[in-house]
């Protein structure tokens, strides 16, 4: 601690001898990017998020009111492996609905545990409209595509088994699209159930709250909102079919979503409709779970769906602008800040160490800001603020080393090895096809 | 038609048989003037009918007449082939059945045949008779397709239409439970909910709207683009050839470019799809459709007349035990035996003599039939009045059968006992006469102390032996 205080003093001391100009040559990653991006335009775009929506609450209204009236038929889509366990919390929270009028699909994807025989008990008991058992596991996309094929709604609404809902989920994720029919599809908040779990668990949570949750906020408002979360999202059933559901994953739901923002439809995301799921609860886990989402990134944006970045027909500027703010906010900032480590080691070798400290402090102040002034633009928390503040300089850690680290390797990973077709999430079968087509 | 002529009644030794045709004009009544039937037809419906018209007739002298079918070859309906006694290829034959009939009709000879208070009683009784007058001792049930049932038993169903047969299966329990038959399995079948009968016709159906109007087909997996759906859209009309309706690709290998993970039913009526189709029955009688599990299931079983239920035959059989059982006075001959039991129990523990004791109405066979259905009943609850008026409240009485009492006479000396019995025999005697002229009742009675030393059982059974072998 002593050593943390006689940094700061040195650097007051500094800074009034170096000037303004001299700081932002130093902390130019942080005012630059950090800042401005995470922070400053973030608040801003809340700012507008918040006026919009005071402003169109009429148009909210209607479009509930159309929604009612309507009634369409909405299929909740849960495909998955030896999730028996969690399927009864799910069809419990689904019976809570205040919109009643949906059929659940529940698709076994080859479990190998009690799964079947849960799932049939619940089938035989009305709690589930159709279930489907592959007997030979496909992979979580041939599971959504199987219930795909006989789902029935207006609308797919495609849930993970571990997921639980607020009451008005399924109505609130619906609403968008009857306040515009240009969307295509919606995406729901995903808020951590098992935060009290562990260190891993609580520092998601910050994560989903602030940079996931916000962060989605912001780039649904900014249209270049870029990934529906599996976990929560929905979909319009005809917009679907015509997309021939989902691809091969890993990465699935980053796909799906550019290939309906490639036929013209709005992606937006709903913070109202709410979803609680179970995340990761160590670091192992968590880092599977983050190579897993980083390697797709690397795979669908820059292999899959380059064409996005090639000027004919179908060039859309706001797909580009999504694709790019993407890759620039996590392949580019990724360089960079390995960039701006060599440019201090090489150009303030004396001042390294305070450097650190201050940027250690700058970014907790950063994130304590954002943490308190985001605040007032939730409409729906799930665990009290105060209990993210002691975490906030480990969010520093979380954030600025353990998931630039694992991005990194996922990246030089992916780039290099194509290792995301040899991860065991998904079958051989399909992973050794799509590589042989390269998808 | 022609009405039966001289030419019809053939002689063989001392006896005369009947012959009919498909032509013939005939009362039922007539047969008893013969000692046994022919029937000269080769048309399946016309000898069922005639058959089993004779075996449900109410007169013994008709429902036990023998029955011979002539014809050339051998009968396979299991209905029919139990029913008659035997099938004769020429009226030349009739030497040698004679002597088979002769041996049933000195059986029936010493039948008491006595009315039965009750419709159970009554089919148990007659298919009783039938089987003895046979020597026969299986009652057996056989596949049949006419049954409401699917099986036949062809000297008990006839008793029943296809509607009620089920009944049967009770009637055959009360038998059972009163020792006259034993049993063995024979299959297990399972009956509609709404008419109990067992011709039921099981279909596949859509677990929404119960259509059985459904398609199957194998859901395929395209390994490639993760495109899912039935084989049907994978097909064209051209050739044999699978495309994927996503990505346009043949499908050449499964387990290399597809699998196929499940089949999946659609429903043609509601477009429900579905994976685990419900198994309804449909009833052909009542139409009823049934969900397979809440089918009534029952058991089959063959059974074995024992040698009590043969001595039905030469004693009558007038009611189950169950037909008493609400008598007031008496209690169940099972609740009988646990009070038996705690009296031995009681007795090792004190210096006291307890006694069981029959009543039996020895001439009940044709005391019954004598005095009418309706006033059998009456006779027996008066005498059970007569009995607890003259016995202690700790004494205990149950039926064993419906001409047989069995007591248990507690705390009294066995002289005592047997004098109070002597009591009993005469007061009921006395009032009978007073309300059946010209009828006599005959009452053996036997006391004999419990022995501590034997258990309840045994002494109830040594007791059962004794009156047997006094009757």
């Amino acid at each position: 601690m002593d050593f943390i205080a006689a940094e700061i003093d040195y650097f007051f001391s500094y800074i009034s001898e170096v000037g303004t100009g001299k700081l932002i040559r130093i902390f130019w990653f942080f005012v630059i990017f950090e800042f401005a991006r995470l922070f400053v335009i973030d608040f801003l775009a809340l700012i507008f998020i918040y006026v919009k929506r005071k402003l169109t609450k009429k148009k909210r209204k209607e479009a509930r009111r159309l929604l009612f009236l309507y009634n369409p038929l909405i299929s909740i889509i849960v495909p998955g492996k030896n999730e028996g366990k969690n399927i009864y919390k799910l069809v419990s929270s689904l019976k809570e609905q205040t919109y009643r009028n949906f059929e659940l699909i529940i698709v076994d994807d080859g479990s190998d545990d009690n799964t079947e025989q849960i799932c049939k008990s619940l089938k035989r008991n009305g709690m589930i409209d159709v279930f489907i058992r592959n007997e030979v596991r496909g992979g979580k996309a041939s599971g959504a595509n199987t219930a795909l094929r006989v789902a029935k709604g207006d609308y797919i609404v495609h849930l993970d088994a571990d997921s639980s809902l607020d009451r008005d989920a399924i109505e609130q994720i619906i609403l968008p699209f009857y306040e515009d029919d240009r969307v295509g599809a919606v995406g729901g908040n995903i808020m951590v159930r098992n935060y009290n779990d562990s260190l891993a668990t609580i520092l998601q949570s910050f994560e989903y709250n602030d940079a996931i949750g916000i962060g989605r906020m912001v780039a649904s408002y900014l249209g270049v909102y870029r990934i529906i979360s599996g976990a929560f999202g929905a979909f319009r059933t005809d917009v679907l079919q015509k997309v021939h559901g989902w691809d091969i994953g890993p990465g699935l739901d980053g796909d799906i979503t550019v290939k309906f923002r490639k036929l013209g439809y709005k992606i937006v995301f709903e913070d109202r409709a709410v979803c609680q799921t179970s995340v990761p609860n160590n670091f192992k886990k968590l880092t599977k779970q983050r190579l897993r989402w980083d390697k797709s990134l690397i795979r669908f944006r820059l292999r899959k769906h380059k064409d996005v970045f090639i000027p004919n027909e179908n060039f859309s500027i706001l797909n580009f602008l999504s694709f790019l703010e993407n890759i620039f906010f996590t392949i580019g900032l990724n360089l960079k800040w390995y960039f701006y480590i060599i440019d201090m080691l090489v150009n303030f070798p004396g001042i390294v160490g305070m450097i650190i400290v201050m940027n250690f402090f700058l970014y907790s102040c950063s994130n304590a800001l954002k943490l308190m002034v985001f605040n007032f633009f939730r409409e729906r928390r799930n665990s009290p603020i105060y209990i993210y503040f002691p975490f906030i300089p480990l969010m520093v850690i979380y954030h600025g080393y353990y998931l630039r680290i694992v991005r990194s390797i996922a990246y030089l990973k992916e780039l290099f090895f194509k290792s995301s077709y040899k991860d065991a999430w998904n079958p051989e079968k399909t992973s050794s096809k799509a590589k042989q087509i390269g998808i | 038609m022609r009405e039966v002529v001289d030419s019809d009644i053939l002689r063989q030794g001392s006896f005369e048989f009947i012959r009919i045709h498909e032509q013939s004009t005939y009362t039922l009544e007539l047969f008893m003037a013969y000692d046994s039937i022919i029937i000269d037809s080769g048309n399946r419906d016309f000898v069922e009918k005639l058959v089993r018209a004779v075996r449900t007739h109410n007169q013994p002298d008709v429902y036990l007449k023998p029955i011979f079918l002539l014809k050339s070859s051998k009968v396979e309906d299991p209905l029919i082939g139990n029913l008659i006694d035997g099938v004769i290829f020429s009226i030349n034959q009739l030497e040698i059945i004679a002597d088979y009939v002769r041996q049933i009709l000195l059986r029936i000879n010493d039948f008491v045949f006595a009315k039965s208070i009750s419709l159970e009683a009554e089919v148990i009784s007659r298919i009783i008779y039938l089987m003895v007058s046979r020597d026969k001792n299986e009652l057996f049930a056989y596949l049949y397709l006419n049954s409401g049932l699917g099986y036949v038993y062809p000297e008990a169903s006839i008793y029943f239409t296809p509607r009620d047969e089920h009944k049967l299966l009770n009637v055959m329990k009360t038998a059972e439970i009163e020792g006259l038959f034993t049993s063995e399995f024979n299959d297990r079948i399972y009956l509609c909910t709404n008419c109990e009968t067992g011709i039921l016709s099981y279909r596949e159906v859509c677990p929404k709207c119960s259509s059985a109007n459904s398609k199957a087909e194998d859901l395929v997996h395209h390994f490639s683009c993760a495109y899912v759906g039935p084989i049907s859209d994978f097909q064209n009309a051209i050739d044999d050839e699978l495309n994927c309706p996503k990505c346009n690709k043949f499908l050449n290998h499964i387990g290399v470019d597809y699998d196929k993970p499940a089949l999946l039913h659609t429903c043609n009526k509601c477009g429900h799809k579905y994976q685990d189709y419900h198994v309804k029955a449909k009833c052909i009688t009542c139409y009823h459709d049934n969900d397979v599990e809440n089918l009534i299931p029952r058991t089959i079983s063959n059974y074995y007349l024992t040698k009590k239920g043969r001595n039905i035959a030469y004693h009558g059989f007038i009611s189950t035990s169950k037909d008493f059982n609400e008598i007031p006075g008496t209690v169940k001959f099972d609740v009988f035996k646990t009070m038996l039991e705690y009296e031995v129990e009681r007795l090792k523990q004190n210096d006291a003599t307890s006694n069981i004791a029959y009543l039996k109405i020895s001439n009940a066979g044709e005391l019954y039939s004598r005095i009418g259905i309706d006033r059998q009943k009456t006779l027996v609850t008066e005498m059970i009045k007569i009995l607890r008026k003259n016995l202690r409240s700790s004494d205990f009485i149950a039926f064993y059968n419906a001409s047989t009492l069995i007591l248990s006479l507690n705390e009294i000396p066995t002289k005592i006992a047997n004098n109070v019995l002597d009591d009993v025999v005469k007061l009921t005697a006395t009032l009978l006469k007073k309300n059946f002229r010209n009828i006599e009742i005959e009452i053996d009675h036997h006391a004999q102390p419990l022995n501590t030393e034997l258990s309840h059982e045994i002494q109830l059974q040594n007791l059962i032996k004794k009156f047997d072998q006094d009757a």
